[in-house]
């Protein structure tokens, strides 16, 4: 299957823009967990989650790369429809493993 | 560059569809990150709160529903793309009430520790 593409159509309902926007707002909000990350690291004084927070700013660095991809695909003469691929799932991913590690760490704290 | 199979079923859909599914993922992706947020800061930031052990309860129930959404966010977005592709109806999501009423729970629990510590 190629990706699916239409002509630009310039949509009242600014749809486009709105979904790249929401990309940029993910990955801020990826940011922020991993700067919470980083915090409880430095002061549980966890490299685990020192290196949790590192992956975690990776992945915000990497949905920022994303919301560049889905602007361009979104902003210009025809529209690629298809997310790139695997990259919901990484989204998915990365907040499954950040919760997991974020259980983690307070059952860690809490055990102590 | 071949997409999963159930991207070949059914009609390609109608483009504000499948951009607004797309942010309804990642709608849900940010309230999952939000609820993580949420609980580990109560974690770090709430010391003087006691009974410790229901802290400690309220913030694991967080990370653990922000964990549980992650995987429902994806699942829900495919299963939305699905019904889009073949012109059925979005199938019902069980996950709006009972996000609400984490929500209720979580609230009644800090706000009944607030008052009695």
């Amino acid at each position: 299957m190629t990706a699916y593409r239409i002509p630009a159509t310039g949509d009242p309902g600014l749809q486009p823009e709105r979904t790249s926007l929401a990309w940029v707002r993910t990955s801020l909000a990826i940011a922020v967990n991993a700067l919470l990350a980083l915090r409880a690291g430095f002061v549980a004084g966890e490299p685990a989650l020192l290196a949790v927070g590192a992956l975690l700013f990776a992945a915000a660095g990497a949905a920022v790369a994303v919301g560049a991809v889905r602007r361009r695909q979104l902003m210009g003469e025809t529209l690629t429809i298809t997310p790139p691929r695997g990259v919901l799932v990484g989204v998915a991913v990365t907040t499954l493993v950040a919760s997991a590690v974020g259980v983690a760490s307070i059952l860690v704290e809490g055990g102590r | 560059m071949r997409g999963p199979a159930w991207q070949h079923e059914g009609d390609d859909p109608d483009y504000r569809f499948t951009l607004a599914n797309e942010r309804t993922f990642l709608a849900w992706i940010r309230t999952a990150l939000a609820l993580l947020a949420g609980g580990v800061l109560l974690h770090q930031f709430a010391a003087t709160l006691e009974p410790r052990v229901v802290l400690v309860s309220v913030s694991v129930a967080l990370g653990l529903i922000a964990a549980l959404l992650s995987v429902v966010s994806y699942t829900r977005w495919r299963a939305n793309e699905i019904a889009i592709r073949r012109r059925r109806p979005l199938p019902y999501s069980w996950v709006l009430p009972a996000l609400a009423g984490a929500c209720l729970l979580t609230a009644a629990v800090l706000t009944f520790l607030l008052l009695v510590s």
